[in-house]
């Protein structure tokens, strides 16, 4: 995509606004800040995965061995005067001069209404639960990668609006209320939607006996209903535990039956339940155990994998697009399947080496016990920069979930430059 | 003869009995003046937080702080860059952390350390000791008290305080650190004594230094302290994400 045209426009804009702002006001109301990521990427592709196949079908011999080089410069805005502010967050990708792409992940307004109440208009990234790399009460939130749960995304279009209550005695030391009106995304003619369609979050927040405790909900007419509860508490001074439960009513699920796509609503629930423990040498620990409801069992997924197998089997290019298409539609979650395990381990500066932290991080599909581990190294020698070297293995059959995936092992080199 | 001795035990006795508590009650009393020397009820400040290597080189933070009553306190960071923007709320014995990139606000604990270094969490959001200690007095000589003080629950971040008051104007001289184990985790020294303005002189910079972490030194230097009025809503999770437009 040509975005260079409206990357330039935008800039000329803020640049614009920022002008207006210092030149009427001494105090500083515009600020800019982000970071520029510099990736190196390194591959050695599964090339007997399906998957493989299909994404690469008709691509030739291909090297086993895959590189891309990317930037992403990530460049935010936050203009606030008083009570009124206008908050941008945008990404802008280069993999060459002609191939760039540009989101704005976030552009909003807010108004303090009072010092209790708020309320805020425009695209908005939101992020429900409690859960470190999975939210099945997430029902705002844009689709987190597990594997870096941390990476911006996409926000939604929404107008919502917040009271807060804080209260100095009593078991309840807070509350607060969300509501979030989202509109339809099924327009006509992308300009009108009925306003039937539009979306209603809820959100309920207590401190209480000091626990964190959200109970919410996800009312619609087009969009599964779902009501959930989040919580989170330390335990000691050096253990946090968090939890979420989700039920969702006619949620859609959909499978391969015999060759063909077979879409069925049903009642479910999903559920996490984790804890954050910091030992004696300063290693931060985190595991997560998280059923997602609407998942699929191990012989669904077998069967998903022999259809898209099948499909490359046969040669067909129609087939081919089939499965493509269907990947893409209804199977391109991160994780497909229930049950997975999260485990992660964070160690500042071992051995007095200084501004090095490394990580090892885990996802473990407990049906079928493939896995994806994972080894981020981050190097801060420099206020405001970060080197990091992160390598990833799928451990697994050619059956199972992370066995079968197009990518056998990555290598990822960033360097990130913040301001 | 005989009923006036009766009459000395009896006062003995009501003097030992009324003594004891009178004597505890003084600690806390102590106590509870040096957090009011140290912080205005309701305040704004800002400050500066510098890790220091053993190799000597410095790591500096910059935070906008708010602090209401004896247990609630945020701060929002300023600088450097790849700080700027995240929020940390302490309620109580509650702790959240707020990262932009995150979106939402996630419990921490008051051993970990988000800015590394000496200082943990519960040192940088430090709220009024009285709020989680109790006290008593172990020793007292011409210019100061030394005080001991205890833990109120397991969720405090030190079991015990050894804490050094200068008599002259109750001031925050020194406090060492220690674990459930008796282990002497760190060692708090308050220094440079400034006057801040609206009747507060209190000391402007903490430094710390830790057996733990041989050959590292950590030091908080208040820039700016300001009273300010706060509503309680202020502190509270929602409001963690706006923190930076209280400056």
């Amino acid at each position: 995509m040509k975005a260079q045209p409206l990357i330039l426009s935008f800039i000329a804009l803020l640049w614009i606004f920022s002008g207006f702002a210092f030149g009427q006001d001494e105090d500083k109301k515009l600020e800019w800040s982000g970071n520029l990521d510099s990736r190196y990427l390194l591959l050695q592709s599964n090339q007997n995965s399906p998957f493989y196949k299909m994404s690469f079908w008709k691509s030739g011999n291909l090297s086993k061995y895959l590189s891309q080089y990317r930037n992403d410069l990530y460049l935010n805005a936050d203009y606030q005067q008083e009570n009124l502010g206008v908050h941008i967050k945008t990404l802008s990708t280069f993999y060459s001069d002609s191939a760039t792409s540009f989101s704005l992940l976030e552009a909003y307004g807010n108004v303090n209404i009072s010092s209790s109440s708020f309320m805020q208009i425009g695209k908005r990234i939101y992020s429900w639960g409690k859960g470190y790399a999975f939210n099945p009460v997430g029902y705002v939130n844009p689709l987190k990668n597990p594997e870096n749960p941390n990476q911006l995304q996409q926000g939604i279009d929404s107008l919502s609006v917040e009271y807060v209550k804080s209260f100095t005695t009593g078991p309840l030391a807070n509350f607060a209320l969300t509501g979030i009106l989202i509109p339809a995304t099924n327009t006509t003619g992308n300009h009108y939607a009925q306003i039937e369609d539009t979306d209603i979050a809820l959100k309920s927040y207590f401190l209480f006996f000091d626990t964190d405790i959200d109970l919410m909900g996800y009312l619609s007419r087009t969009n599964p209903k779902r009501i959930g509860l989040d919580f989170s508490r330390n335990i000691k001074e050096n253990l946090e535990v968090h939890g979420e439960l989700s039920y969702s009513w006619s949620i859609p699920k959909s499978v391969i039956l015999e060759n063909t796509l077979n879409t069925q609503s049903k009642d479910n629930h999903s559920w996490l339940l984790g804890l954050r423990y910091l030992n004696e040498q300063n290693t931060t620990l985190i595991a997560e155990y998280y059923h997602n409801g609407n998942g699929l069992t191990k012989d669904e997924f077998q069967t998903y994998r022999n259809f898209v197998s099948g499909a490359v089997s046969s040669g067909s290019d129609t087939a081919v697009r089939r499965a493509s298409t269907y990947n893409k539609d209804y199977f391109n979650a991160s994780v497909l399947m229930q049950d997975y395990i999260y485990f992660k381990a964070s160690q500042p500066e071992p051995f007095g080496w200084l501004y090095f932290t490394p990580s090892l991080l885990a996802i473990y599909n407990v049906a079928d016990g493939s896995a994806l581990i994972s080894a981020p190294l981050s190097f801060s020698p420099v206020t405001n920069f970060e080197l990091i070297f992160w390598s990833t293995i799928m451990a697994g059959g050619s059956g199972t979930e992370f066995g079968s995936k197009q990518v056998q092992k990555k290598v990822e080199v960033w360097m990130r430059f913040y301001y | 003869m005989r009923k006036h001795k009766l009459y000395e035990l009896v006062l003995i006795c009501a003097f030992i009995f009324t003594a004891i508590p009178v004597f505890a009650v003084d600690a806390n009393q102590i106590l509870k003046q040096v957090d009011e020397k140290l912080m205005p009820e309701s305040y704004e400040s800002y400050r500066k937080l510098i890790n220091e290597e053993p190799s000597g080189r410095k790591r500096e933070y910059t935070f906008y702080s708010v602090k209401k009553g004896i247990d609630k306190i945020a701060m929002y960071y300023l600088a450097p860059a790849s700080e700027k923007g995240r929020a940390t709320l302490r309620l109580g014995e509650n702790m959240w952390l707020y990262i932009p990139n995150v979106g939402k606000p996630i419990r921490i604990t008051s051993m970990q350390s988000i800015t590394g270094g000496v200082f943990n969490n519960a040192d940088i959001m430090q709220i009024d000791y009285q709020a989680e200690y109790n006290a008593s007095i172990k020793e007292e000589t011409k210019k100061e008290y030394i005080l001991e003080l205890k833990a109120k629950s397991k969720t405090v971040a030190y079991d015990n305080l050894k804490m050094w008051v200068a008599k002259e104007g109750l001031i925050l001289e020194k406090i060492e650190c220690y674990g459930v184990s008796g282990m002497l985790i760190k060692t708090l020294e308050f220094k440079e004594v400034k006057d801040f303005g609206e009747g507060l002189v209190r000391p402007s910079v903490v430094e710390t230094n830790s057996p733990l972490y041989k050959g590292y030194r950590s030091y908080m230097i208040y820039q700016k302290i300001k009273s300010r009025k706060l509503s309680d809503e202020v502190f509270t999770l929602n409001y963690l994400p706006k923190l930076g437009e209280l400056r």
